[in-house]
């Protein structure tokens, strides 16, 4: 997979000093980030001082974060949303991204375009009527109606990116099956799916994000504090009218994106190995 | 016996170059069930087949997106405000946007920051991907590490550049004044053009691992004797790249870039965190515009009509990629 | 109960209350007025004291018990207040008191409550409102708030920085504000004033130093009226203002930059509420004893303050309108308030003339100014009506852009020329 270069020199300008580059270019708000939420606060405001180390680092804000907020719900009910959305969305993009890649029926290309285009509709202009339709299930304030929304950017991208993958899946392995008598349906839950995890991974993550990220919507459907996310309980707790609370914004930055860092470190490598099924798709 | 089927066929899978199937794979003996009942023989029939799995899919999309959807087109052309029932006043908002300066800003600052965002990503993108497509020591360190900026809720870490960027802390011009570069600060957020810069680099940085993740699956998908010939012929690395690799991936490359510019340019968090659409309302884009008319003056009508403008340009723009990628098909 | 004695039973009360202090609202009451499982929930901002959150939501558990209801706070963000409030009225279900900043009561008319009752009633007793509390609470002739409060600002000054440039005292006017002004700046302690995108402390500059000048918005009888003799002077004062005594980041600067600048002691001074002192005061507290606070300069136009001051308003689609009503009325009673407004420590002011005598005030005399810079208070789209036009010209900006243009290169007169434009547009 490498492509082998030449001379030692070559390789430190054409690799190792881009890549260097990127690293700190990439981890550089993340080191800031740290460094801010173990900083007291004395220190963050003064102008002088190095803003790179501390030499009085301190557990305050994350004390603060844990004691004074309901950062622990928050992260509990951020958690339950993104895999519950994510699971529905998976659900729904594994299906109909085998109906659009396996089967043939008229609507089939129609249907396709029509899903997509439904990602083009911005949430800033659905978040209102969106109100009233998760008012009329009952379901505001609770975390059902973000995980019922969520879907709806969650699902094109996971039925795109399975749809690609199923098309790498060999027809001939469920002709297979279905010659030896299993029934279409058995066929694709039986061989195609499994087939598929690691599209279906890959996809999974990508939605896990999303729904880990979002604000709007959660902002304006999920009322109390208990049923906050990380995203907005956060941000709508710790900045005061005028005053921002930095040391626990970063602190809460940092502890609300560990969990998934940690999740992604674990998958990395299959998602990358299952995005390549996809994209011969 | 149906081992032995499926055993070549995955063979000549992975000789085509498709993915090594994971080991564990599932190949299950297919019992037999005799003569499916009625509902699996109807499911045999592919239109009920397809009928039945997309029916989730439908259901959510309809209920969530069509349904609020065309509330929303209503809403854009009536002269509703929060608390009122609204009238149908026809395009009326749409001139009114028009003839606004703000709105015609707004537009402008939409499609300059996507365009530039997207080609940044994707040119800064692919070199990650070539980069990080080498095997060196820290391989999946690195990998997983590029991606957290895409993992932290886009509203906090938009916070903490905003603190990078503040006129009295910012730690960038500490360190040119440090250096010696400047001997002025940098007033980063304070000057509109400097201002969308900022908000590019803050979009750029966001977005860039999500392009480089997604390249690099790309790039593993080239058949690495493709470029041993290709270098036997001749080729140095950038005609490599340019004639071997990119047409390979030109595909993913497409469809990436089409996710995100669709992402981009509805964008709303990023730049209502950093800027709010200031300094002199110099970036603005329609996402923030439509929420502060919708929001904050209560026309929820004229907020969504500046939000629907998206949709044709959004539209258009998608519209011509596919063509672009059903033509070189 | 019928609508005559539950007047009579709660007017009772509130004398009562007045006199005897909570348990005279219950002595009153012949019978739970309630049904039982009746809950309230009242949405407010994140205060920026955190003890006044802790005292509500004590007040609030309070009241639940004493009416045997359920209550419940939710506190979100200031700015972010805005799409709840919008999907509460239009999906008719939500909170049932919500929080209202500044002119809202007219924007959101529609969807809330009369509440005349409890608003007279309380002006009865404690003396009439700030005219600026009524302005924005009363909608064609109705009462669609109860005000609250109001967070004035001031100037925050450095005492120290002052004394050494030669100002004994805060300046009187503008001139006056611009010598000194000229002084600091040249030694490297310019004064600070933002002019980005937020509502708070540009729009304190902006409208402010407008009328100070002599300038409107709009005339008497709603016609655009910005585009005059006295606007320009205010624009090309502040344009030469920038230059010589600000410091050149507030362009960039929202809300909470002009704190973290005083707290670092790049700046001098600046218009805003108490918060600055306050956090000076747990984490600076060299910094605290060189504050003061002084008034807003006068111009030729007068002395002026832009305060929008809160309210709390009955949703119209609450089916709790009694209990709503009962707690508006019990909380803005002497008793709860005066605990409430002690917690603030003088960051809130009160609704009314009455509190200018609370015990506070006596405790911190550098707070003393707020209560004063609370009599000069205007409100956007004086002298007409706060209402949603004036709105429209608040969120887009329209007067700070004014100046941030003039700042950034353009002629004051075509500055003004163009906030003319917009405003037309907003008061079409």
């Amino acid at each position: 997979m490498a492509v082998q270069y030449g001379s030692r020199l070559k390789r430190a300008v054409t690799f190792h000093i881009p890549l260097t580059v990127m690293v700190v270019a990439t981890l550089f708000p993340f080191y800031w980030m740290v460094i801010t939420s173990v900083r007291p606060d004395v220190e963050l405001y003064n102008v002088k001082m190095n803003p790179f180390f501390t030499l009085h680092p301190t557990l305050t804000h994350f004390y603060y974060l844990f004691e004074l907020t309901m950062f622990p719900r928050w992260a509990w009910n951020t958690l339950f949303i993104a895999t519950v959305s994510t699971g529905i969305s998976l659900f729904c993009g594994l299906l109909a991204g085998y109906a659009l890649a396996r089967l043939q029926f008229r609507w089939a290309p129609s249907l396709g375009t029509v899903i997509f285009i439904t990602y083009l509709v911005p949430p800033t202009l659905l978040f209102i009527p969106l109100g009233d339709v998760v008012k009329t299930f009952g379901i505001g304030d609770t975390p059902w109606a973000v995980i019922l929304t969520y879907p709806t950017f969650l699902i094109p991208f996971c039925t795109w990116l399975l749809m690609g993958y199923f098309k790498t899946i060999p027809r001939e392995i469920e002709d297979c099956a279905r010659i030896d008598g299993a029934s279409r349906f058995q066929a694709m839950v039986r061989i195609t799916f499994p087939l598929a995890v690691p599209g279906i991974l890959s996809a999974g993550i990508f939605a896990f994000t999303l729904s880990w990220n979002e604000f709007l919507y959660a902002l304006v459907f999920l009322a109390s504090p208990q049923q906050k996310t990380i995203p907005i309980g956060v941000f709508t707790e710790l900045v005061r009218g005028d005053v921002f609370y930095w040391g626990p914004l970063m602190a809460g930055a940092l502890l609300g994106s560990i969990p998934v860092a940690l999740v992604y470190s674990m998958f990395v490598e299959h998602y990358v190995t299952a995005l390549t099924g996809a994209v011969k798709g | 016996m149906a081992d032995q089927r499926i055993e070549p066929i995955l063979a000549e899978s992975v000789a085509r170059g498709a993915t090594a199937i994971p080991a564990p794979v599932v190949v299950v003996a297919v019992p037999k069930l005799g003569r499916p009942r009625r509902f699996g023989q109807l499911l045999e029939r592919e239109h009920i087949l397809a009928a039945v799995l997309l029916a989730p899919t439908l259901v959510i999309l309809t209920l969530f997106i069509a349904y609020p959807f065309v509330l929303g087109i209503w809403l854009a052309v009536s002269d509703k405000v929060v608390g009122r029932p609204g009238n149908f006043v026809g395009l009326h908002n749409f001139w009114v946007n028009l003839n606004d300066s703000i709105f015609l800003r707004a537009f402008q600052n939409t499609f300059v920051y996507t365009f530039i965002a997207t080609i940044l990503k994707l040119v800064l993108g692919m070199g990650a991907a070539l980069l990080l497509n080498q095997h060196f020591r820290f391989k999946r360190i690195v990998r997983a590490s590029m991606l957290l900026p895409w993992i932290v809720p886009t509203v906090l870490s938009t916070l903490a550049w905003q603190w990078m960027f503040d006129a009295t802390f910012s730690v960038f011009n500490w360190m040119l004044m440090n250096v010696g570069i400047i001997s002025q600060r940098i007033l980063w957020l304070g000057d509109g053009t400097l201002a969308m810069g900022c908000l590019i680099t803050v979009n750029v940085w966001r977005g860039m691992p999500f392009f480089a993740i997604t390249l690099l699956a790309g790039l593993q998908t080239v058949n690495p004797d493709l470029h041993e010939a290709a270098e036997i012929d001749g080729a140095n690395a950038w005609q490599r790249f340019w004639r071997v690799t990119l047409p390979l991936i030109k595909p993913i490359m497409l469809v990436v870039v089409l996710f995100s510019m669709i992402a981009t340019f509805a964008d709303f968090q990023l730049i209502y965190v950093l800027t709010r659409g200031g300094p002199y309302s110099s970036t603005h884009v329609f996402g923030t515009y439509a929420y502060e008319i919708a929001m904050r003056a209560a026309k929820l009508g004229q907020g969504a009509s500046i939000s629907l403008t998206l949709f044709p340009f959004l539209l258009m723009v998608i519209v011509f990629q596919l063509w672009y990628i059903r033509r070189s098909d | 109960m019928n609508r005559r004695a539950f007047l009579g039973a709660a007017g009772a009360a509130t004398a009562a209350a007045v006199v005897g202090g909570i348990p005279g609202i219950v002595a009153a009451q012949k019978a739970p007025s309630f049904p039982k499982g009746t809950r309230l929930n009242i949405l407010e901002w994140v205060s920026f004291v955190p003890a006044s959150d802790v005292e509500f939501k004590r007040l609030a558990a309070e009241f639940g018990k004493l009416a045997g209801v359920e209550v419940t706070v939710d506190l979100i963000n200031m700015n972010d207040l805005n799409p709840r409030i919008a999907s509460a009225i239009e999906t008719k279900a939500g909170p049932d008191i919500i929080m209202m900043i500044s002119n809202w009561p007219h924007l959101y008319a529609d969807g809330l409550a009369d509440v005349d009752d409890v608003a007279e009633e309380i002006a009865k007793r404690d003396g009439a409102y700030y005219e600026h509390n009524k302005m924005v609470s009363v909608v064609n002739g109705a009462w669609k708030a109860v005000p609250l409060c109001s967070v004035p600002s001031t100037w925050a000054y450095r005492e120290d920085w002052f004394k050494e440039a030669g100002a004994a005292k805060f300046p009187e006017t503008w001139d006056e504000w611009r010598k000194v002004g000229v002084a600091l700046k040249k030694k490297g302690q310019p004064m600070g004033q933002a002019f980005g995108h937020s509502l708070g402390d540009p729009n304190n500059w902006a409208y402010s130093i407008t009328w100070g000048f002599g300038g409107t918005e709009i005339d008497k009888s709603g016609k655009v009226a910005i585009n005059s003799k006295e606007t320009v002077e205010a624009v090309k004062f502040t344009v030469a203002a920038w230059k010589d005594c600000l410091d050149e980041g507030g362009l960039a600067w929202d809300d909470s930059s002009n704190n973290r600048a005083y707290l670092a002691g790049t700046i001098s001074a600046t218009i805003n509420g108490a918060s600055i002192y306050f956090v000076a005061k747990r984490q600076f507290p060299d910094i605290a004893k060189v504050t003061a606070h002084g008034q807003m300069p006068k111009g030729p136009g007068g002395r002026f303050y832009n305060i929008g001051g809160q309210g709390r308003a009955d949703m119209k689609y609450s089916k709790n309108q009694q209990v709503a009503k009962e707690f508006l009325r019990w909380f803005m009673d002497r008793p709860q308030y005066d605990k409430w407004m002690a917690a603030n420590d003088g960051y809130t002011v009160g609704p009314t003339p009455y509190w200018e005598k609370h015990p506070l005030w006596e405790k911190d005399p550098k707070l003393v100014p707020f209560k004063e810079a609370v009599k000069f208070g205007r409100w956007p789209g004086y002298p007409g009506v706060p209402n949603r036009k004036s709105s429209e010209a608040l969120v887009k900006y329209i007067l700070v852009d004014m100046y941030a243009q003039a700042i950034k290169g353009m002629k004051a007169e075509d500055a003004v020329k163009w906030a003319e434009a917009e405003l037309k547009k907003a008061y079409a």
